[in-house]
């Protein structure tokens, strides 16, 4: 009886430690294509090379208490992770993240190679296009502007190019809409949501959260003040409780077609132009982000792979990352569905002359003037006080005044920036 | 000669053995008590007297008080204790009111219909975080039941869950929803060991049904509905799941509660000195409150 007792704890061990502790690179991925995506060029890696690569998926926001938990601890739980970019900064800065630059050197390669697009590389560098890199860019996201065409030719707008246009266009729908269909729909959402359909507006109305020298917060500041009106008003033509929205509310509003337009990722061309979860096949149209004062810029939300400090098999998920990053891996990711974050890519004639790729030009653009999240370290704090005040506006709990000089006065505490 | 050092050292593993039996059969739960009990309280107290960084190769900084003197300073800590109180105390009153009239009409009036008995207590069974996703569905305001509902009787759609006036008011009906079975379960298993006499007295002297109910039914369910309601406290004002998937602390931090505050602080912000600080706060006002509440309902009598 004992023996038996012994024998299957003994079988049990084992079969855990085959499962888990002979990985030879351990991956930490988000749920989603993105994880998805990883986890297909990883079976792949494996059985090209025999490299055993496990990939560990958990949801986006526990992706980053995991990684930041194995940081923390110098656990080594993770070789690799599947970073969201505004992530970097609190993980390079925390010695969380390996530089990269002695594995480029070890490969004889001076950095990435220059098909890459600058702002994807720019974003894996810390500090900010200048430091060493950290990461390598493998999701190229970027926010776009999708809006149902033939709906705003109804409203008397071609091609919307300004908010002011995609206002006119979004009160004329949402008032003939009679409360079940709407000009305009957002991510409302206390925290990320919000923070992240309200930063294009913020930037093309040429305010920032910082000044450039980063000695000095400014929210609070007439620029601010012209993006939030724009923002209230577009609320104004938005669907009852949307201060509750996330990503999926505003992609089903998109593809049931409730909504005319919204700020989106590229992730959701495929489920618009999936005839089993859209209605809105074919119909839906991509541009820049429009301009406010200044030109538009999207939010940049790439997902970088970072190799942890604390990591057991360093050369190893170097290799591995380079490989995925490569013309041809990228290629295949793009096909799984992941935009790329190469310019050859980009313009590979075989991918955009299909139709699920004909958001690739806009795309491509939208990146190259994109501007990353405020790069500091406690940003998750500081996005969590900016989504509370601006879902407090959005509300209509406090004036969009007292939105920005609370803003204001928490990110300067916060961060210490008087 | 073997044999009798074998059976000498026998007897006395023997009688060792049965001096330290009780230590020996109390050793694994004491070890099991300090891994996972004492230790992680302690560990809790030391990190709360003290400032960790991110970084692990920056050492621990002494703090003292700092982390519990914040407390008194942070606004968002001051908006997830009181919307944790308001939770508190509007869920768990609807959940006792409504249990204890469900368990009244139930034992009196439909005391046969045992499948109703059944289908009330099936929302107790689910995992929270099917319930949160189911109410989620059905507050979602373009494509939930309960618009469409309201469409359909030509009332106005409401955002529920979104809208910063029911918000708050949504996750209590579904808390209600899911918690007021457990409250008229144990009403009814009061109900039922309740003494038949003094209301055949009672009913003798001519009581009214009412007089019956306040005199006699209430003083006698007072253990059951003092346990019931400590219960379900202690359980509310460690709300984290359903806030946290049906509006994840928003909209304008109506629903923000202290355990979703906690988690932020730990694990979005990275500072678990701050957090095990809250941690410490909660369970001592929650022993506090257990403690005053048993004294005061006398139930150690």
């Amino acid at each position: 009886m004992v023996r038996r007792f012994l024998f299957s704890v003994v079988f049990a061990l084992s079969s855990l430690m085959a499962t888990h502790a002979w990985a030879d690179i351990t991956v930490l991925v988000p749920s989603g294509s993105e994880g998805d995506g990883l986890r297909a060029a990883a079976a792949d890696y494996a059985k090209l090379k025999g490299t055993k690569v496990e990939i560990v998926q958990a949801p986006y926001s526990n992706v980053f208490e995991q990684a930041a938990n194995a940081g923390q601890t110098k656990s080594g739980a993770f070789d690799i992770v599947l970073m969201d970019d505004p992530w970097i900064p609190f993980f390079a800065e925390n010695a969380h993240l390996e530089d990269l630059t002695p594995y480029f050197k070890k490969a004889g390669l001076e950095g990435p190679d220059s098909d890459f697009l600058s702002k994807s590389l720019a974003i894996c560098r810390n500090p900010y296009n200048t430091g060493p890199y950290v990461c390598l860019p493998y999701v190229g996201n970027a926010q776009m502007f999708f809006y149902d065409a033939a709906k705003f030719k109804e409203a008397g707008i071609e091609a919307p190019t300004t908010w002011d246009d995609v206002l006119k266009a979004a009160k004329a729908l949402s008032e003939k809409g009679g409360g079940r269909y709407f000009g305009y729909v957002f991510r409302g959402g206390q925290g990320n949501p919000v923070v992240a359909d309200f930063m294009p507006i913020f930037w093309s109305y040429g305010a920032d959260m910082f000044n450039g020298d980063r000695t000095k917060v400014t929210i609070d500041t007439p620029e601010g003040a012209a993006a939030m009106k724009t923002f209230m008003a577009l609320r104004d033509v938005s669907p009852k409780g949307v201060e509750s929205y996330n990503a999926n509310e505003v992609g089903q509003a998109l593809a049931a077609g409730t909504a005319a337009s919204s700020i989106n990722w590229p992730n959701w061309v495929a489920t618009f132009e999936d005839p089993s979860q859209s209605k809105m096949v074919g119909k839906i149209s991509y541009s820049p982000i429009p301009a406010g004062t200044k030109p538009g810029s999207s939010e940049i939300g790439h997902w970088t792979m970072g190799i942890m400090a604390a990591a057991k098999n360093k050369q190893e998920a170097f290799d591995f990352m380079l490989w995925a990053t490569s013309p041809e891996q990228m290629k295949i990711s793009a096909e799984r569905g992941n935009p790329p974050v190469r310019k050859s890519i980009f313009t590979d004639a075989s991918l955009t002359s299909q139709e699920k790729f004909r958001h690739y030009p806009v795309l491509m653009q939208a990146i190259e003037a994109s501007t990353p999240r405020p790069r500091h370290p406690k940003w998750p704090e500081i996005e969590n006080a900016f989504g509370i005040e601006l879902s407090k506006a959005v509300a209509g709990t406090e004036t969009p005044e007292e939105a920005l000089k609370r803003s204001q006065a928490a990110v300067e505490e916060i961060t210490g920036i008087k | 000669m073997t044999v009798s050092i074998g059976a000498k050292f026998g007897n006395s593993f023997e009688r060792w053995f049965e001096r330290h039996l009780r230590v020996l059969m109390l050793a694994p739960a004491m070890l099991v008590l300090l891994t996972l009990t004492i230790f992680p309280s302690i560990y809790m107290i030391v990190a709360a007297a003290t400032r960790i960084s991110p970084n692990p190769d920056l050492p621990w900084q002494f703090a003292g008080a700092d982390n519990f003197l914040r407390l008194l300073t942070d606004e968002q800590f001051h908006v997830g204790l009181w919307n944790t109180l308001v939770f508190t105390v509007f869920a768990v009153g609807t959940e006792f009111l409504l249990g204890l009239g469900l368990a009244l009409l139930l034992d009196r009036y439909i005391r046969r219909l045992n499948f109703l008995k059944t289908i009330l207590m099936l929302p107790m069974m689910l995992p929270p975080v099917a319930v949160a996703i189911t109410w989620k569905l059905i507050y979602e305001p373009q494509f939930g039941v309960l618009n469409e509902i309201m469409f359909r009787l030509g009332l106005p759609l409401q955002a529920w869950a979104g809208d910063v006036r029911l918000a708050m008011f949504s996750v209590i009906v579904a808390d209600v929803w899911q918690w007021t079975p457990f409250m008229f379960l144990l009403m009814l298993a009061g109900l039922a060991s309740l003494p038949d006499e003094p209301y055949e007295a009672a009913a003798i002297d001519g009581a009214s049904a009412w007089r019956q109910f306040w005199d006699l039914t209430l003083p006698f369910l007072k253990p059951i509905i003092a346990i019931a309601l400590l219960l379900r406290i202690m359980d509310t004002l460690r709300l984290f799941d359903l806030v946290f998937i049906l509006t994840g602390g928003g909209p304008a931090d109506r629903t923000k509660t202290l355990s979703l505050y906690i988690y932020q602080v730990a694990y979005r912000f990275a500072d678990p000195s701050y957090a095990a600080a809250i941690s410490l706060f909660v369970l001592f006002t929650t022993v506090a409150f257990s403690t005053w509440f048993i004294k005061r309902m006398r139930l150690a009598d």
